[in-house]
């Protein structure tokens, strides 16, 4: 029951953001002037759309959830999402904290425990390692790219 | 005429070592990509986008069609030996490709999958060579309301292929136009929607919006699956490629016939010039012509292989016909089209009607990459890598998404040097994330982000010359004519009955 309801918790999102959208698109100003379109008058249509499709489909939501009749919930892990994004936030900022080298193979080796099982940690640490050096050949050598060091 | 030699004398540049050594590294990573179940050439694409900064946007743009090739024609491998395909494109392909495989022809059918790919993608590239610089002359006609008409039919079109799924589609193009609003106006100095984050105030980057969509929300689908497939695994093991079965008897091509190859291929190419359509829809009705028209129908779906020939034959042609909107209008009919837009504008390169007449040169050699791709790349590929197929694509998830995840995150960095794209390419991950577990096509998002600014510019263009009067888009005749084909295109996709999927592909797909 409670994936039925996290479906329309998305939905519901969707449509406050929507309508958040077109009170803020009304906020911008007056949509024509002397005759002449103003940048209020695409985020009205846009708004006003969003909001239409966005209501459509919380009521259908709704309806589903009521008659009992929404799909059956996914068996995907319900934590490894969240988790994951955490872990690329803090990569994120240790990224431009720290440099490159040394949250490139910590974040590397985490997503490796994420998608495999908690075995050979030495030859997972090993390899996420390799991995890293890799990236940083690639961006840095092949291309170019200056990565962040621990001295900015 | 002066376009075809063009792109003649273009593929001279192949003989250049680095250019070269780029196509054939883009075909494999293409390959590799839309083979492994779970990931697609478009991901390949999106991960490599950043590294197009360093490079020449002619050996980008080169690349990326060759990466497109393969993406179309990778699919095939797993369609054919586990029954599991690679790409969607490849769906039809599983129908006749699994049961040879079942009979111990896993080879042969691969290598008639190689031989429809060819022909379709050569196919395919040919007609975009011969017509588009007509197309192209012709886009130069179409005026201001006009260019609002046909990206509003662009707009439709994508949403209205989305059968099944219109309203969530609809809704998935208005959240990309919404986040190409914000920023400051193109016309007016005035920002919208930077709740006073200066870092806003230009606009959201591309970069991060296909990095997200892409790559950042498909590592997230992926961390909540299972762990490990053991029955694709095991499946895997137990497959043995030789050589030497690649190659299809004469006498089996011959039995296909070439108009099978030639109307597969031409159903491709046109159904890929349609905005959103994409190589699954292609490959589905070329499929369904090719039963319907069949004396023997009843043999499809047990191991023809005239059914894997006019599939791929269809997908790989639809790579010709997705660059026409793309290169004459700058309309990106898929995410493929949509990332080598993005090449084109991060290279400050300006698409649309302008382009083929203004940097044919710049054009010619991707369209040769292109067809090279198809003859050469194609069956050289197969050939040398067919029996390390299954070797390849069986590669550890944790070393695959490990490496993705960590190319994904630092490639964001690469546009602007700056952490805040990192995070915007994070928070676009999470929604497309949130929109893929909902349903929601996240192509379109990212067709309505990609479309948005010119169909505002061109509405309030239009708008402006006729004193706001919104009967100029019917009285133009560029415009009307637009606005009739959305009409047609409205009652032949949303409102006539769709075709019925034949019982093969609905067990498969």
């Amino acid at each position: 029951m409670f994936y039925f309801y996290k479906k329309i918790i998305f939905q519901f999102l969707v449509f406050i953001v929507s309508v958040g959208y077109l009170v803020t698109a009304f906020n911008i100003g007056n949509p024509m002037l002397d005759g002449r379109l103003q940048p209020s008058f695409f985020p009205l249509i846009i708004g006003s759309l969003a909001v239409l499709f966005s209501g459509i489909l919380l009521f259908k939501e709704w309806l589903l959830v009521k008659s009992g009749a929404a799909d059956s919930g996914d068996e995907s892990s319900p934590y490894a999402a969240p988790i994951l994004v955490l872990l690329i936030f803090i990569y994120i900022l240790a990224f431009s904290a720290i440099g490159y080298f040394i949250p490139s193979a910590l974040f590397v080796f985490s997503m490796m425990l994420l998608f495999s099982e908690k075995k050979k940690i030495a030859q997972k640490a090993v390899i996420s390692i390799v991995i890293a050096t890799l990236g940083y050949l690639v961006f840095e050598l092949l291309f170019g790219v200056r990565l962040p060091t621990l001295r900015g | 005429m002066e376009f075809i030699i063009l792109v003649a004398s273009s593929f001279t540049k192949l003989l250049d070592p680095v250019v070269l050594a780029y196509v054939i590294a883009g075909f494999i990573i293409g390959t590799i990509f839309s083979a492994i179940p779970g990931l697609t050439a478009t991901l390949a694409l999106a991960l490599l986008l950043p590294l197009t900064y360093s490079l020449d946007v002619t050996i980008a743009l080169m690349a990326c069609a060759s990466i497109y090739m393969a993406g179309m024609c990778g699919g095939s491998i797993t369609a054919t030996t586990i029954n599991i395909p690679g790409a969607p494109s490849s769906m039809m392909t599983a129908l006749d490709g699994y049961p040879l495989q079942k009979q111990g022809k896993g080879a042969l059918a691969l290598g008639h999958a190689a031989i429809g790919s060819m022909a379709g993608g050569a196919i395919g590239a040919m007609l975009l060579i011969g017509l588009a610089p007509f197309i192209a002359e012709a886009s130069l006609l179409v005026q201001t309301t006009g260019k609002f008409s046909l990206l509003a039919f662009a707009m439709v079109v994508i949403v209205i292929a989305q059968r099944g799924k219109v309203i969530k589609a609809a809704m998935a193009a208005c959240i990309g136009l919404m986040l190409a609003t914000i920023g400051l106006d193109a016309m007016e100095p005035v920002t919208r929607f930077t709740f006073g984050f200066s870092s806003l105030t230009a606009g959201i980057d591309l970069m991060p919006v296909i990095i997200g969509t892409f790559a950042i929300s498909e590592i997230l689908m992926q961390a909540g699956a299972a762990k490990e497939d053991r029955k694709m695994t095991e499946a895997m093991s137990a497959v043995k490629i030789r050589r030497r079965d690649f190659i299809p008897p004469l006498s089996s091509i011959r039995e296909i016939g070439l108009a099978c190859y030639i109307k597969s291929s031409l159903i491709g190419y046109s159904v890929g010039t349609l905005p959103g359509a994409g190589g699954s829809m292609g490959s589905f009705l070329a499929y369904v012509e090719t039963v319907r028209t069949s004396p023997n129908p009843e043999s499809y779906g047990k191991g023809n292989p005239k059914g894997i020939a006019a599939s791929e034959s269809a997908n790989n042609a639809v790579c010709g016909g997705a660059l026409v909107p793309m290169l004459t209008f700058g309309i990106p009919g898929d995410p493929i089209t949509a990332i080598m837009l993005g090449v084109l504008v991060i290279n400050g390169i300006q698409p649309g009607p302008q382009l083929m007449a203004g940097q044919a040169d710049l054009i010619a050699p991707v369209l040769a990459s292109l067809l090279f791709s198809a003859v050469v790349l194609i069956p050289l590929t197969l050939f040398l890598l067919g029996p390390y197929f299954i070797k390849i694509v069986s590669i550890r998830k944790d070393i695959l998404y490990g490496s993705i995840a960590l190319l994904a995150v630092v490639g964001s960095y690469v546009a602007t040097y700056s952490t805040f794209q990192m995070m915007m390419a994070l928070v676009l991950g999470v929604l497309a994330y949130y929109m893929r577990k909902n349903d929601f096509p996240v192509v379109t998002m990212l067709l309505g982000f990609i479309l948005g600014p010119n169909l505002e510019e061109f509405l309030r263009r239009s708008l402006a010359l006729s004193n706001g009067n919104p009967m100029t888009f019917f009285t133009s005749l560029d415009s009307l004519f637009f606005v009739i084909l959305t009409l047609v295109f409205v009652y032949f996709l949303a409102i006539k009955k769709p075709l019925q999927k034949p019982t093969g592909a609905a067990q498969s797909a």
